[in-house]
């Protein structure tokens, strides 16, 4: 069945099996490997994207779901030429160890940041707890978010679709 | 190299040694374009799924694959009828078997696998397999898996030899205290739950076997592979990617095996992704250890006896009889001292070694028994530690290399050369660093004084909620000599950069940014320009890979030495074409070679003018790159190096729903030089996290048939960013080994062994009563009642 959807800013056509998950769709038809899958029921948010400028597991969305939607991925904040502030902040922070859930916590920490730019410690603290890091980096996943609030106050230059 | 004659004078020098340059794969980690093993795709490649066994222990009586073969889509099926009977083994013990050999061993042992060319064909075709099993007796109590009439799950029967340190005298250690004290503890079993998960691809050209998989241990797979199909290691290439958090779950695993085996039976390339559940119930956890100790102790507070008896369950595959425990030398002041160890195999999920083996658990128990004995003299925690902890210089007790090194150790002694002798630090005593130092600071800051208000005895009561403050430390090796030395290869490339080849793959802990650091400064050229292989067998020397804290302290000694005799070669080629000095008189900063000699000051040549000087006039291109490798054996790591850790805790428990609460978090630690302190900082509260799951939250539950309840991360609860405290500063110690790279010593899994005492010593502290571990509300509320 074919699935019309904005990833990243681009509209796609997407060719998805009926019980198809959204983020095997991204993986596999787009290559946003990115896009990381571990637990499949929810509870580690490594599969966090923002859909409608709402995060959510895409492990527990079906690719039909999706139909109309509009989703950013950890790809489409920004990449290795151009990172996006909330990742250059857990770059300095280094708010993360063997990274793969990385991508998941820095979506979340946006879909948070967007709503609360200016948050407590532990108002982003409680925030980031949708997500497991078992390296357990969390000290430094939140001042990762907070050096993150820092920077997009300042008004880093956010040029691409995030 | 010998024993360095630097100290910590000579870091005020260092460029890039020390210091906390962000991880080399930061910006792939960020985007997500860093690729692990479930990323991967190789062309042709199909998918292969492992049919798990439904009991705890049974023999295949037959199996007929007919129906499988048949369904559309599939490439074929393996079985045990398939499979080369060799054994292979795991570093250390971790596993002991065949890749499939008709018995399960295990509720989920492997049993057979099909290859198709998708995962729900694959998946179908598992369940069109007609296997009849005779059911076995099954035996899932580690103690009664110890008697002689259980059943026995292996040829070589359930029970290891007893492994036994001792020194002095027990009798006379109980003698000379004033008292004695004991307990008994069972511990439950923790699960890596790696995050991430793994998958394999195996491909075979001809008789070559290429293995791309996410693994700390490259080197000990590519064994695993040689051992299991009886082919030349030359024929075996492993390709180690990135993992998640591996935590030991991601060494060799034999679903990679069966890999190969279904890849080497169609005859395409062939790709296994395990589910979360299959990582979780399928590969490997933590020993269920079970521990009676005892220590004496004099009324001044001096430990005269320690004695301990310790079961490790190895479940269905593992094989280990002893499970590193370095609070043993930890604790060695003890006059007296005898510690026992039974590995035991139970018709469980395989257990092997998860993060500071051993130190969590019987370092938990030592712990206690220590912290009961200071209860008794109504002595602070920590003055009681400084009392009877080891300091450099003091005798170790654990003598692992005993067993791991070739011949006895009399022989390996023999073998040393008079020159080694003198040059390594003396054998079996504690080369460098102790909690002593980190306590001191840790107490300083932490406020220790002012906030512990004796044993049992909380610092606040509000309503049910009572605070208190805990310490405890934890110790680990620095690496083992098990299977072999380590070694690593630096080249130096005709544009003046390097690269450093060593096999200790890539879970998260930066290693391939710290051995980085550790080839730049030796070499004298800029961090960027040296990149770094830790996967590839076929270009990395052997290696135990990252474990038993082997990478920083023995793969980083060896990455100096290449890189030092990289160097040499260099300086002795500069020296004869450029500076007409011998190599002595020259050195290479920031990327130039330069002379001590104020007459050739004037003289400056790049490392790549000097490699690029042969490329036109040398007709044998022999120096146009230069490579280094160790000229020496390491000195035996095992028998003096460890790391240490002391952490302290502020902990609040609801008295009335037995919730427990972390405060305030300092962890501190003693690792020589920190080669790099934003990795290091990682390390200490990651393990730190690690550890605070054993105490409060983390434990497999097993139903009646050995099946694990809990695979999931639903179930099995794991801390989150709002359950630990977020104060974030770490304390280093200040000490400088004699061996380690720029005086580094090892640094992922003391820190993982001292956060669980801590903890269960604020919670006594703060309720007057000892808590089994995993300290969840059920169990404080348990052992309150237990008060009443």
């Amino acid at each position: 069945m074919m699935i019309r959807m904005t990833v990243n800013g681009r509209a796609f056509d997407l060719d998805a099996k009926p019980h198809e998950r959204l983020c095997d769709l991204l993986r596999r038809a787009l290559g946003l490997h990115g896009v990381r899958v571990s637990c499949s029921e929810g509870e580690c948010g490594s599969c966090t994207v923002i859909m409608d400028g709402e995060p959510v597991t895409s492990c527990l969305v079906l690719a039909m779901q999706a139909e109309g939607r509009e989703i950013v991925t950890i790809e489409g904040l920004g990449n290795e030429d151009n990172l996006h502030p909330i990742q250059e902040a857990f770059i300095e922070e280094q708010g993360f160890q063997c990274a793969f859930c990385t991508p998941g916590f820095i979506m979340a920490a946006k879909a948070f940041l967007d709503e609360n730019p200016d948050p407590t410690e532990e108002e982003a603290a409680m925030a980031m707890s949708g997500n497991i890091c078992r390296c357990g980096a969390y000290p430094y996943i939140v001042k990762s978010v907070m050096n993150a609030a820092a920077r997009l106050k300042e008004g880093g230059s956010v040029s691409n679709t995030g | 190299m010998a024993a360095t004659t630097e100290t910590t004078g000579h870091r005020s020098a260092w460029r890039i040694a020390g210091k906390g340059i962000p991880v080399k794969d930061a910006r792939e980690k960020v985007t997500g374009s860093l690729k692990y093993a479930v990323d991967l795709e190789v062309q042709g490649m199909v998918h292969g799924k492992i049919l798990r066994s439904p009991h705890a222990h049974a023999r295949i009586v037959s199996i007929d694959t007919t129906r499988a073969e048949a369904l559309p889509g599939v490439l074929g099926v393996v079985t045990h009828h398939d499979t080369p009977q060799n054994v292979w083994e795991n570093a250390w013990f971790n596993y002991r078997g065949k890749i499939l050999d008709g018995i399960a061993r295990f509720h989920g042992d492997d049993m057979a696998a099909v290859a198709a060319v998708s995962e729900d064909v694959a998946e179908a075709a598992l369940g069109l397999i007609d296997v009849e099993y005779e059911l076995l007796d099954a035996v899932f109590d580690p103690e009664e898996a110890m008697q002689p009439e259980a059943p026995q799950i292996r040829e070589e029967g359930n029970l290891r030899d007893p492994y036994v340190v001792e020194w002095g005298d027990v009798a006379k250690g109980a003698d000379e205290a004033d008292f004695i004290v004991e307990t008994e503890i069972r511990f439950a079993s923790q699960q890596m739950a790696p995050l991430g998960r793994n998958a394999c691809i195996a491909e075979w050209n001809g008789d070559r076997v290429t293995l791309w998989t996410s693994s700390q241990t490259p080197s000990e797979l590519r064994d695993g592979i040689h051992e299991a199909f009886g082919i030349p290691l030359s024929r075996v290439r492993v390709i180690a990617l990135p993992s998640g958090s591996s935590f030991g779950n991601w060494w060799s695993a034999n679903f990679m095996l069966i890999t190969a085996l279904l890849a080497r039976k169609v005859r395409k390339p062939v790709k296994i992704e395990l589910s979360n559940e299959e990582c979780m119930a399928t590969v490997k956890r933590r020993h269920i250890e079970i521990s009676r100790g005892r220590m004496g102790c004099r009324n001044d507070g001096t430990l005269t006896l320690a004695e301990f008896d310790h079961i490790i369950d190895n479940g269905g595959y593992g094989f280990k009889d002893d499970v590193g425990f370095f609070c043993v030398d930890n604790w060695g002041r003890a006059e007296h001292g005898h510690y026992a160890i039974h590995g035991v195999n139970t018709n469980l999920l395989t257990a092997g070694c998860m993060r500071a083996v051993g130190d969590v658990t019987l370092g938990s128990v030592v712990e206690r028994v220590a912290d009961m004995c200071a209860i008794r003299l109504g002595m602070d925690p920590v003055e009681f530690r400084l009392k009877n902890q080891i300091k450099p210089g003091e005798r170790l007790r654990m003598q692992h290399s005993r067993q791991y090194m070739k011949g006895s150790l009399e022989q390996y002694l023999e073998g040393i050369s008079e020159k080694q002798r003198q040059e390594w630090p003396k054998l079996f005593h504690l080369s460098s660093g102790s909690t002593d130092e980190i306590l001191r600071k840790g107490a300083e800051a932490f406020e220790w004084s002012s906030k512990w208000k004796g044993w049992g005895v909380p610092y606040a009561v509000d309503g049910p909620r009572r605070r208190a403050v805990g310490v405890g430390t934890g110790a680990h090796v620095c690496g083992v000599e098990f299977e072999g030395n380590v070694s690593a290869v630096v080249r130096i490339n005709p544009d003046g950069s390097a690269k450093v080849h060593c096999a200790v793959g890539r879970q998260g802990q930066g290693s391939e940014t710290t051995q980085a650091q550790v080839a730049a400064e030796e070499l004298g050229i800029p961090f960027d320009k040296v990149e770094i292989e830790t996967g590839d067998t076929d270009s990395c020397p052997w290696s135990h890979g990252s474990l038993a804290s082997n990478t920083m302290y023995r793969v980083g000694w060896a990455t100096r030495a290449a890189a030092n005799d990289a160097k040499r070669q260099l300086l002795e080629i500069a020296g004869r074409e450029f500076f007409d000095s011998p190599r002595q008189e020259l050195d290479v900063a920031d990327g130039v070679i330069y002379s001590r000699d104020p007459n050739k000051r004037n003289i400056r040549i790049t490392v790549e003018e000097a490699l690029n000087h042969f490329r036109g006039t040398d007709a044998l291109g022999q120096a146009s790159s230069i490579t280094g490798r160790p000229q020496g054996p390491m000195p035996p790591a095992s028998t003096f190096a460890r790391h240490f850790a002391a952490h302290f805790v502020d902990v609040e428990v609801d008295i009335e729903t037995g919730e427990i609460r972390l405060l305030d978090f300092l962890a501190t630690q003693d690792s020589g030089t920190i080669m790099n302190p934003q990795v290091m900082k990682n390390q200490m509260i990651g393990g730190a996290i690690c550890g605070a799951g054993f105490a409060i939250y983390e434990a497999l539950s097993f139903d009646d048939d050995g099946r694990i309840l809990n695979a999931n991360l639903l179930d099995y609860k794991l801390l989150r960013a709002a359950d630990f405290p977020l104060r974030g500063d770490v304390i280093y110690g200040d000490s400088y080994d004699p061996v380690g790279p720029f005086g580094a010593r090892s640094a992922g899994e003391a820190p993982a062994a001292a956060a669980g005492p801590a903890i269960a010593q604020a919670v006594y502290n703060a309720v007057g009563t000892w808590v089994d571990m995993p300290m969840t509300p059920e169990n404080v509320v348990t052992a309150l009642d237990a008060l009443h």
